[in-house]
């Protein structure tokens, strides 16, 4: 690959885009007028990069100086983040009390409606088609994920696509697709309307499609592809039955409208529980689909497939949230104190139990893999899975009205959702630059001096993810295995860093339900209790085999961190993640993401007062039972779990081996405890299970191969002879007709004028039969 | 003389009067004098002997009429708002009319810029020596010959425009056939200006043929029409009209023949087979002017005598069921022709042919009698939009192809592959017109074909039965206006095919020469002009600002 150079002066590139938003700020313009910048941006430059590319690819410029068009989408995805923290700051300025301004609407029209005896002009209804936004803490918060993490994953993207000649020439197909994938989660996120956010969630299933088959011509890519769409697909389907049933209750789908009271719908009619409960059952099956969740699950670990960054951003940071804040959106309908409809028990406990399950479920798969960003796109479903169960603990504690537990779990839940995404968004890019590195150290190894082309097809007996030929990289690799801890951590729950703070009060809360009244959530609050101790155990096993140890293959000595672009997300994001969870948690960001709290701000005395409360609540909460599930939630997750792992896959690095301050102690902790032989553990028929992912892809295969399959084999042949045939013989009719008008044209102006006075007559014999 | 009010109620007018004025006489400005008899006195003339520098020069004809339809342009557009005024009994200024000319004069400016690369002056063309190749001979000729007719093609352009504005104010029918023959008459000779290619002279001969034909039944029903009332004024026309007792035959028959001359100029069908000649022979530029301006010339002749004149105030106008015949049949006919041509010229043609038959499909529904002022209204806003950015779609098509024509090529559709390679940006303002000729959001000529099926259906809202649930006899019993509104979205559909033909050769062909296009700075502004505003007029504040410009001409009719 040769030497990577400084190309820090690319830069300069996106410095007018992000000018645009402190040049409006200095006019004096309101935020809210200019919120369409952030989908405007990613929309016009996913059409610039996508077009330019054709034109230019191969060309220098293009090349060296706009990375195919990576510079061009880091401009739009700058001018997006800068709008999105200027429309933040603003709302943290007024305290969330801010006029969003009129939507915007692209035409009106009247519509026909039927009023029992003929069709009219409607006076009221349907207006036209218009846009506007929904501004509340969630999505605030969701905002700020989205366009930061679209900004810094872009940024990496750059180093990591660039510099590999597979890609050449299809960069920017990538980055097209990758600004087009940001414009729909941010328009998802801000969409007033569940069906604008339907709409943006589909652009974002298209993206997720195109992103996977990115290396079409592999078939296991194209498989992949095939199989997340279809798999979202089929909750998507769900989904807009749900939004049709919520549009028959409300007869309307705006936020403003629906949520204004939730329990009166279309002419001040009592809404049913039991209908609104199917509604919003619906909803939730296209939230699993998104979120990959059980049963739903299969597509996201063979997303991998997809380059790094695609899995950093989209399947693991940004777009797998879409269904939790579908969820989260769910509120207003359940909380009996403000409006709700009460009634609906079953829902929390039903999103509480998928996600009990499927956090278990992926962290008991998640022991055996081998890929590394198979383990941790196991770990991502897992930790979405708390989520779940959080926002199930939420639902069902709203409904009962617990409004203020209710709240609490609420914010917590979107917390981890916010602390999961900064981390696991940079463990992708860890494990993408593990990935890239040891892929050119083996590309270097194996075309030392011949200088050849690449040779793809040596690359098959070569699996650069593979962590049994890792190992011992925590030297050659020191920022990355910086960032691999502290998201690791951040993931299991270390107490003080990042996700130790929110998966506390999941936990917690999750058994408070159970304490107080829901007997049917002892499940889910046992799985994610025991999921807390399997999380410690598998990241720590990916951090050992990664970093730790004697290297299992000689390339690792050839490995070492190159890519400026690939560096500097990890640092920024490691900061994030090691400090971020303690210092959200003290600002109140639980409280305000409830809705508690109207601001971000201190709300002790001092500082100190304030560290030593939260301390205080989340070691040695006043509730007894709810202290020892904090303190078994920490013994499993911190103590257990890692030492497990550090039994089983640790080893000290190699004499004269030496690694950075930050990570040295984890290694030389992990020697202590040596390596110990597994391997009649991992013969047994449960790990032989949990490597086939339990059986659920074979279950899904078998049982489409004999619904589905052959149902679509005659909808094919339906599809080629009835609707093609048709469609061709109106096409070869017109190609006829077409022959047969033109010959009228004989080039004779004497035809001309015979056709005309033919024409003449025959208006006069209308006329004639007209007033006869 | 006129008035001061009057006057300014005509600047447009006058400045292209005086830009023909200026035209004929700049050019001719030279050294001559006159030797006083038996004196040795000379008075300058100016007139004739050597011209000076500056008046010999072969591009100042086409500066002048560039000059004087941006003025006409701009004054028209100001005048939209507010115009009224009556000159002299025949003449009616208002807001319509001026809405009229802005669009005449719009596609008019185009055709001259245009036109200054499709027909190049040459400053110091020199005549061909001996010693000359023959091929070096031929371009000299060529060059000098441009030269030669600048000032008559400028001049024919400019009286075109001035019958067009004039044709839109008059209230009078009489002086509105003359002033269609003044716009018509130019038109002719411009179609057959290339006379050394022989395609040009013959669809110039054709369509003056037909044209004339067309143009003395229209005077000769018109002729009927005085028989019958005893006058052409507009308004005395109307009110004999109303007050007619049954039907008069030659009231009948006059307005009948003077259909059949409107439906030449509209190019509905089977009057417009002389038209995909026409514009295959002209050049391009002029192709385009047929195209729109001819064409909304032909629509506001027909607002005039179907709308104003003969539209009863209750009921079905006697006209519907022939108008809304020949709409369905206009635009089959137009798409199923352009289907197989193969030549971009005439495709356009037989696309401008069908786009005629949707507007009269839109005509025919106000003439059904069954909305009321509003809807009408919507209906005529909706057909007046789609005349004006025709204009930016259906002229910038052609300038297009006028870029190519400047090095003798787009007869064929393979002069069109690979144009994306060649020249990414022209092609890409074609593909947006062709997206807009067939109506895809959001584009300008979708809101304007979206309008015209609101208004047909609202139209035939509220008839057919709803007795029963099924669809069938809701079908058998809903006005026949409704399948007008069925017949264009069907023809829409048809036409995807073709429009989207010229694009995929454009994208997916290989260039049959890879050299780029010639440079022709100002054409390709204008050309990237007209695709912005046919995205901008198509949605947003863009859109509204043009429908509430059209709303107001509408309601001044």
């Amino acid at each position: 690959m040769g030497e990577h150079k400084q190309e820090w002066d690319r830069l300069l590139y996106i410095v007018p885009f992000l000018a645009i938003v402190p040049y409006l700020y200095s006019t004096g313009a309101s935020s809210t007028d200019y919120w369409w910048l952030i989908i405007a941006a990613p929309l016009v430059f996913f059409a610039t990069i996508a077009i330019a590319g054709q034109i230019w690819n191969g060309d220098e410029t293009w090349v060296n100086r706009l990375k195919e068009g990576g510079i061009l989408g880091l401009g739009a995805l700058s001018v997006s983040l800068s709008a999105a923290v200027w429309l933040i700051y603003d709302y943290l300025e007024h305290h969330g009390h801010i006029e969003t301004g009129d939507p915007f609407s692209w035409l009106t029209f009247d519509v026909l409606t039927y009023n029992g005896e003929g069709w009219s002009v409607a006076s009221t209804g349907f207006s036209g088609i218009g846009f506007g936004i929904y501004l509340d803490a969630v999505s605030i918060m969701l905002l700020f994920v989205a366009t930061f993490l679209c900004f810094l994953i872009c940024w990496f993207a750059i180093g990591y696509m660039t510099t590999d000649s597979i890609n050449d020439n299809s960069n920017h197909r990538f980055f097209a697709e990758f600004v087009l994938f940001s414009m729909g989660m941010f328009g998802m996120v801000l969409a007033d309307n569940f069906l604008w956010l339907f709409i943006f969630w589909e652009i974002m299933g298209l993206c997720s499609y195109l992103l996977i088959g990115f290396y079409y011509w592999k078939p296991s890519a194209a498989y992949a592809a095939k199989k997340a769409f279809l798999t979202t697909r089929v909750g998507d389907v769900f989904l807009m039955i749900g939004l049709l049933m919520l549009y028959d209750i409300y007869g309307s789908l705006d936020f403003a409208v629906v949520f204004d009271d939730p329990s009166t719908g279309v002419g001040g009619a009592l809404v049913d529980a039991g209908q609104l409960q199917t509604a919003l059952l619906m909803l939730f099956i296209g939230a699993v689909g998104k979120s990959a969740q059980f049963p739903l699950h299969v597509w996201l670990p063979d997303a991998m497939e997809g380059p790094t960054p695609v899995s950093a951003l989209i399947h693991a940071a940004t777009m797998v949230n879409a269904g939790l804040y579908l969820v989260a959106r769910m509120v207003p309908f359940v909380d009996v104190g403000h409006h709700g409809v009460a009634g609906m028990e079953e829902l929390g406990l039903i999103v509480a139990w998928i996600g009990g399950i499927t956090a278990f479920m992926a962290a008991a798969i998640a022991f055996v893999q081998n890929d590394i960003k198979k383990v941790l796109a196991y770990s991502t479903m897992s930790q979405l899975a708390y989520i779940f169960t959080g926002l199930g603990a939420a639902l069902w504690l709203f409904n009962n009205g617990k409004h203020h537990a209710g709240a609490l779990v609420f914010g917590g839940a979107l917390f981890h959702l916010f602390n999961h995404a900064m981390a696991k968004g940079m463990l992708f890019m860890a494990s993408g630059s593990v990935i890239h590195e040891v892929h050119h150290a083996h590309d270097h190894l194996s075309h030392d001096g011949d200088g050849s082309d690449h040779d793809h097809g040596s690359h098959h007996d070569f699996d650069p993810q593979d962590m049994r030929n890792m190992g011992g990289l925590a030297s050659k690799l020191p920022i990355t295995a910086t960032a691999m801890m502290f998201g690791s951590m951040s993931i299991i729950g270390i107490p003080l860093i990042g996700g130790f703070w929110s998966k506390e009060i999941i936990v917690g809360k999750t058994w408070y339900a159970y304490f107080h009244g829901a007997d049917a959530l002892l499940g889910p609050a046992l799985l994610i209790l025991a999921t807390a101790g399997m999380t410690g155990f598998y990241m720590s096993r990916m951090w050992f085999m990664t970093f730790a140890g004697e290297p299992k293959n000689e390339l690792v000595d050839h490995v070492h961190e190159a890519t400026p672009w690939i560096k500097t997300p990890l640092v920024l994001l490691s900061v994030i993640t090691a400090l971020g969870g303690f210092g959200l948690a003290l600002f109140g960001m639980v409280d305000w993401l409830s809705g508690e709290y109207d601001h971000l701000a201190l709300h002790k005395a001092t500082f100190l007062d304030q560290v030593i409360y939260e301390l205080e609540h989340a070691f040695l909460p006043e509730d007894m039972q709810l202290r020892y599930v904090g303190w078994t939630t920490i013994a499993l997750s911190f103590i257990l779990g890692p030492i497990m792992a550090a039994r089983v896959y640790g080893g000290a690095l190699k004499e004269g081996e030496q690694a950075t301050g930050l990570v040295h102690w984890l290694t030389s902790l992990s020697g202590k405890f040596g390596s110990q032989n597994v391997d009649e553990l991992a013969n047994s028929q449960l790990a032989e299970a949990l490597q086939q992912r339990l059986y659920f892809d074979d279950l899904y295969e078998g049982i489409l191969a004999r619904t589905i399959v052959p149902f679509a084999n005659f909808a094919a042949w339906f599809d080629a002879n009835v609707v093609d045939g048709v469609i061709k013989q109106i096409e070869s009719n017109s190609v006829l007709g077409s022959v047969q008008i033109r010959r009228v044209t004989t080039g004779s102006a004497r035809d001309y004028i015979l056709m005309a006075a033919v024409g003449a007559l025959s208006i006069f014999a209308l006329i004639w039969g007209v007033s006869a | 003389m006129l008035s001061l009010d009057e006057m300014e109620n005509l600047l447009p007018e006058m400045a292209l009067v005086a830009g023909i004025v200026l035209a004929i006489l700049v050019p001719n400005l030279g050294n001559a004098t006159l030797r006083l008899p038996l004196t040795r006195v000379r008075i300058p003339l100016f007139i004739g002997g050597t011209r000076f520098t500056a008046t010999s020069d072969p591009r100042l004809p086409a500066r002048i009429s560039i000059v004087a339809f941006s003025v006409a342009f701009f004054f028209s557009f100001f005048g939209i708002e507010g115009a009224s005024g009556e000159i002299g009994g025949v003449i009616e200024v208002s807001s319509f009319s001026r809405m009229m000319s802005f669009v005449f004069y719009g596609a008019l400016l185009l055709a001259a810029v245009a036109t200054t690369y499709r027909m190049p002056a040459r400053r110091g063309a020199r005549a061909p020596r001996d010693k000359d190749s023959e091929s070096r001979v031929e371009a000299l000729v060529a060059a000098l010959m441009d030269n030669r007719r600048q000032v008559d093609f400028h001049l024919l352009l400019m009286m075109v425009g001035l019958g067009m504005s004039l044709m839109a104010m008059a209230s009078n029918l009489f002086f509105m056939f003359v002033a269609i023959e003044l716009a018509s008459l130019a038109a002719y000779v411009l179609v057959a200006f290339h006379k050394e290619e022989a395609v040009g002279g013959e669809a110039g001969a054709k369509y003056f043929i037909v044209g004339s034909v067309a143009s003395a039944t229209g005077i000769y029903g018109m002729s009927l029409v005085y028989l019958w009332a005893g006058d052409l004024d507009f308004d005395a026309l109307a009110a004999s009209w109303a007050a007619m007792d049954g039907l008069d035959p030659f009231a009948v028959i006059g307005v009948g023949l003077m259909l059949v001359a409107f439906g030449f100029k509209v190019s509905a069908a089977p009057f417009h087979l002389a038209a995909p000649d026409a514009y295959a022979g002209a050049s391009s530029p002029v192709a385009g002017v047929l195209a729109t301006a001819s064409k909304a010339m032909g629509f506001v002749a027909l607002f005039r005598v179907l709308i104003e004149v003969t539209m009863p105030a209750e009921g079905e106008a006697l006209w519907f069921c022939i108008v809304a015949i020949l709409a369905v049949i206009t635009m089959t006919w137009g798409n199923l022709a352009a289907l197989t041509s193969e030549n971009p010229k005439r495709m356009l043609a037989y696309s401008s042919v069908a786009h005629a038959g949707y507007m009269l499909a839109a005509l025919a529904a106000i003439g059904s009698g069954l909305g009321d002022s509003a809807t009408t209204e919507l209906v005529l806003v909706a057909v007046v939009f789609h005349l004006t950015i025709l204009v930016l779609f259906k002229l910038g098509a052609f300038l297009v192809l006028g870029l190519l024509e400047t090095e003798g090529r787009s007869h064929r559709l393979e002069d069109l592959h690979g144009l994306a390679r060649r020249d990414p940006q022209l092609a890409g303002s074609m593909f947006i017109f062709m997206l807009a000729l067939a109506g895809v959001p959001p584009l300008s000529g979708f809101l304007s074909k979206l309008l015209m099926i609101n208004g047909i259906v609202n139209i035939s809202a509220g008839t057919g039965s709803t007795s029963a649930d099924a669809i069938v006899p809701w079908a058998e019993t809903v006005d026949p206006v409704f399948w007008l509104a069925i017949a264009i979205v069907l023809n829409s559909a048809l036409s995807l095919f073709y429009y989207l033909r010229l694009c995929l050769v454009m994208f997916f062909e290989e260039p049959e020469e890879a050299k780029p296009l010639r440079r022709a700075r100002h054409l390709r502004r204008t050309i990237l002009v007209l695709a912005v505003l046919t995205v901008f007029f198509g949605i947003g504040s863009g859109a509204e600002f043009l429908l509430d410009l059209v709303e107001t001409a509408v309601s001044a009719m």
